[in-house]
Order: structure tokens, then sequence, then C-alpha cells
């Protein structure tokens, strides 16, 4: 696909055939009465003609890539969220609905005592979804202190706990920006099925630091645990799913080129 | 070619001409005589024409194309998490919906009125503790649903390339839901709601730069009282419902457009 052969390619885009490896794409050839994409482009002009021109680029992309695609796997990038997904799910889903009210029927909540602002609860904790945020608020043995200052800290407890919570939240968000590429499976991604795997464990762990006045174990100690015991975690899985890898990709493989040799 | 000329629309005699079954029969005549007084033909066009557009691009999907669905059935409990979070929200807006009816967010008196309407929903009004029940178990299980779907998501890389932005929206969508869930959590203003809304204060107050102005904004002051219940119950049932229904139609939307992303 070059740029300077705009002309030659453009009837190309609308009337041409669509021949695709995974049999007919279901396009419908636009009637007679909707513009073709060139149609629109002439009528057009500065912003959105080029919007248009860039339109029929991408069709054309797409249309060479399907020509010239000897892919024999990975063709299909997702499939459809109706009827196949949604029907799939409600019959599922209906039913942990059914036991979500059964849960609320057998257990219903407690009220405790009224707010009362002069006595301070020896413990105060918010629901259980938000102990990983209030573990992380408690980091404040791990805010260092530094010796130019006395030893005093550079910045404070709370701002350090939230800092935290920042932090843990931009790096989960930042995710797919860091890992890329097709691979979809763990066995493929050993080192990211790893880290996953680490750190839902350690969602777990610094949860326990939001109760560790609950805990009879000393702090330190609970500290290691938090933030090791995900390390170890990511380590196991990472090493089992380096052993498992071969003989698992063999398999997949195998099903793959029996059922479309590659051309 | 006959002399006598075939009226092309006497269905009468067209049914004589086919050897039917008296069900067939029966049901044909039934259909001509509603037809030609309702013309329903017209609809069942537009019904077959909606058909074949809804299930015009039904491509295999990977599962089918390669057969792996003996290898992956038992997956789909987890691929379910989404729709089943969708659904536990519907529950918990319309049971929020109706204790919304019982509740007042007012922090005067001794047990605050907040207090006593929420204990006035647990004792006093008829099935009120099973709604309060069913919206805090909904909104319980909501949130661990959606932990799960997420995990779900990073482990099957559906959050790689065209749907990183869903990614994103869902981090969004996931932390508003725990703001709501807090929200939420203070509005009975008891012991656990009232401390930890100080915690609340405590964390925006450290937050440097914007810390007070945010304390001012959703807690009303950097002490808990009247001010800082009525944010919260507008946060909870004004602001949130509006803006993570949008959001959430909009994550669904785009999953919708994109497709379900399968391992391969």
């Amino acid at each position: 696909m070059s740029d300077t052969d705009d002309t030659t390619n453009e009837t190309r885009t609308d009337g041409g055939e669509a021949a695709t490896d995974g049999g007919e794409t279901g396009i419908v050839a636009p009637d007679d009465e909707t513009p073709t994409w060139q149609e629109r482009k002439t009528r057009k002009s500065g912003l959105s003609q080029l919007t248009y021109e860039y339109f029929e680029r991408a069709r054309r992309e797409d249309q060479e890539l399907r020509e010239e695609s000897d892919y024999v796997e990975r063709d299909v990038l997702g499939f459809p969220t109706w009827p196949h997904e949604i029907i799939r799910n409600l019959s599922i889903s209906l039913f942990f609905v059914g036991i979500m009210i059964l849960i609320a029927a057998a257990l219903p909540p407690s009220l405790e005592l009224p707010a009362n602002p002069s006595s301070t609860p020896s413990i105060i904790l918010p629901d259980w979804y938000l102990y990983w945020s209030f573990g992380l608020l408690k980091l404040n043995p791990l805010n260092p202190g530094l010796a130019v200052l006395d030893g005093s800290k550079l910045i404070s407890d709370q701002l350090y706990g939230v800092l935290a919570n920042v932090v843990v939240v931009g790096a989960v968000a930042f995710l797919p920006f860091l890992n890329k590429g097709s691979a979809r499976r763990p066995v493929e991604q050993p080192f990211w099925a790893a880290i996953g795997a680490g750190g839902a464990f350690f969602s777990i762990t610094i949860a326990a630091i939001a109760v560790q006045n609950l805990i009879p174990l000393p702090l330190a100690l609970q500290l290691n645990i938090a933030f090791i015991g995900p390390v170890v975690l990511g380590v196991m899985t990472y090493a089992l799913l380096k052993t498992l890898r071969e003989g698992y990709m063999y398999g997949l493989n195998r099903r793959y080129y029996m059922l479309r040799p590659p051309k | 070619m006959s002399l006598e000329k075939q009226d092309d629309y006497d269905h009468r005699t067209w049914l004589k001409r086919k050897d039917l079954t008296p069900i067939e029969t029966v049901f044909l005549t039934a259909l001509i005589y509603i037809d030609k007084r309702l013309r329903i033909v017209d609809y069942l066009e537009l019904l077959e024409d909606a058909y074949y557009k809804v299930n015009l691009q039904m491509p295999k999907s990977h599962t089918e194309q390669y057969d792996l669905d003996n290898k992956f059935w038992y997956w789909y409990p987890l691929y379910s998490l989404g729709f089943f979070s969708v659904l536990a929200y519907i529950v918990a807006a319309v049971s929020g919906a109706l204790l919304g009816f019982y509740y007042s967010p007012s922090a005067a008196g001794e047990p605050t009125v907040a207090y006593q309407s929420v204990k006035m929903i647990m004792q006093d009004v008829q099935f009120g503790y099973a709604l309060r029940s069913i919206h805090r178990w909904a909104a319980q299980i909501m949130m661990a649903a959606v932990f799960l779907h997420m995990l779900r998501v990073y482990f099957t890389g559906s959050y790689k390339e065209p749907r990183e932005l869903n990614w994103l929206l869902g981090i969004i969508l996931i932390s508003l839901s725990m703001v709501f869930g807090y929200t939420g959590y203070l509005l009975p203003w008891n012991q656990l709601a009232f401390w930890a809304g100080q915690i609340g204060v405590e964390m925006a107050l450290a937050t440097p730069i914007v810390g007070e102005w945010g304390a001012q904004l959703l807690f009303g002051g950097f002490t808990l009282g009247q001010a800082t219940l009525v944010r919260m119950y507008i946060l909870h049932v004004f602001i949130l419902p509006f803006v993570v229904t949008a959001l959430i139609a909009l994550h669904v939307g785009i999953v919708w457009v994109q497709g379900i992303a399968e391992p391969h």
C-alpha cells in the first residue's frame, strides 16, 4: 500500500470483492442512495475531506490486510456480544442474582450504635473492599526518615499513605501501555502472569495491614509478610508457568495446525 | 396455459390445490383471514429485516472455529462477571430508590434523624429490613464481582491493544464504585460511619495543594456534621448514580462494538 496510487485504488474501496480468510464478511453493499466514500469526499473540503480521505485509506487498509492475510491463527479479535455472550451470561448471572437475594434474606445487616464523636471505637474500618486502600494508608512505618533532616520525615505519614494509593492505582491504570502484544494466555507471558498473581495476593496482604491491631504478630513481621509474600507467590507462579509452558503451547499449536494448516 | 385467467390472489383456491393436513389448513386459513384485514405480512417483513440485520455479522467465534469449547467452558462463569455486576448494580439501584422513600439525611437530634430513619426502616417498615439487606448485599457482591472481573480481564489479556481505553474506563468505574460504597457506608450515621468519615477527612487533608479545598467540597468542612451527611447523601443518590450509570453504558457500549476478547 503506497501513498501515490490513491486514484487507481479508489474504486476498489466500495466495489471490490471482499476476500477474507474467515469466509464472507457479511458487509452489505451500499444501496443506490448511499453515497460512496469517494462521493462524500468530493462533496467536502478542508477537515471533513481529510476525514473521508482517512476513512477511505482505513477501509482499503483493512481490505488489503484481509487479502494478504497469511495468518493461521489470531485473525479473530473478538466475538459478538449479542447474542453469544449475553445469552450465556444471562443464564449464569440470573442464577447468581437469585443467590444474592437468598443471602440478603438469610443475613440482614446489623445497625451499630449511633455516631458518638466523643468516643473513638477501638476498631475503625471501612467496608472490606476498601481495606487494601486503608492498608496503604497505614504504611507510615516504611516512611523513611532522612539523616540530613535529623531523622525527620520528608513527607508526612498521611501524605505518604495517600501517595501509596496514587502509585498503586496509577500503576494498574498504566498497565495496557506497559504490556503490549497479542499474547493472551498466562502461559504465553509468565512474567506478567506472575505480576498479576503477586498483585492480587498483595491486595490481600495489604488488607491485613489495615487490621494490624487484630493480628497477634509484631508489626515488622506483618509488613515483611505483606511485601515478601506476594513476591514469593509471583516467583512460584513464574516457575510453574515456565514449566508448563512448553507442553501447553505444543498442544495449542497442534490444535491450530490440525484445523488450519499453514499455506 | 389455461384459457381461464388464474387469479394470483385467490388464496382459497391455492389452499385447496395444496394437500394439507387439518392443522396446516386451520393455521393457514386463520393466517390468511388475519392478514387480509391487518396485512401483518408487512410487519413480518420488518421483523425479518431486523432479524437479518442483527445477525448480519456473525463470524464464528474463536472458540467455535478452533473447537476449544471442551477446554473453555469452565471459564464462562468468569466471563459473565461483568454482566453480573451490571445486574447487581440494577438491583442495588432499585432497592436504593425504594429505601430513599424512608431515609432522611439529617444529623439533628440525639440520636440523629438519619440514624432513627434507618432504625425505622429496619424495625417498622414492612419488609424494610429486607430492602436494606438486599441493597447492602447487592453493593457488596457487586464490588466482589467487579474485582474478580478485573482479575479475569487481566489474566486473559483482554485489556490489550484495541481495548486500552476501556481498561482505563474500568479503573475509573471501579474507583467511583468504591466512592459510591463509601458514601453509602456513611449514610446510617452510626459509629462505624462517623469514624470512617473521620478517616476520609484526614485523608483529604493529607493531600497536598487540593486537600483542604477537597475536604471542604466533599465533607463540608473539617469536622463531621450535618453538611457532611447531606453531601454524602447527594453524592450517593444524585451525582454518582448519573455519572456511574453513564460510564457503565459507555463501558458496555465499547465492549459491544469491539466484541468479547477471548484467550487464544
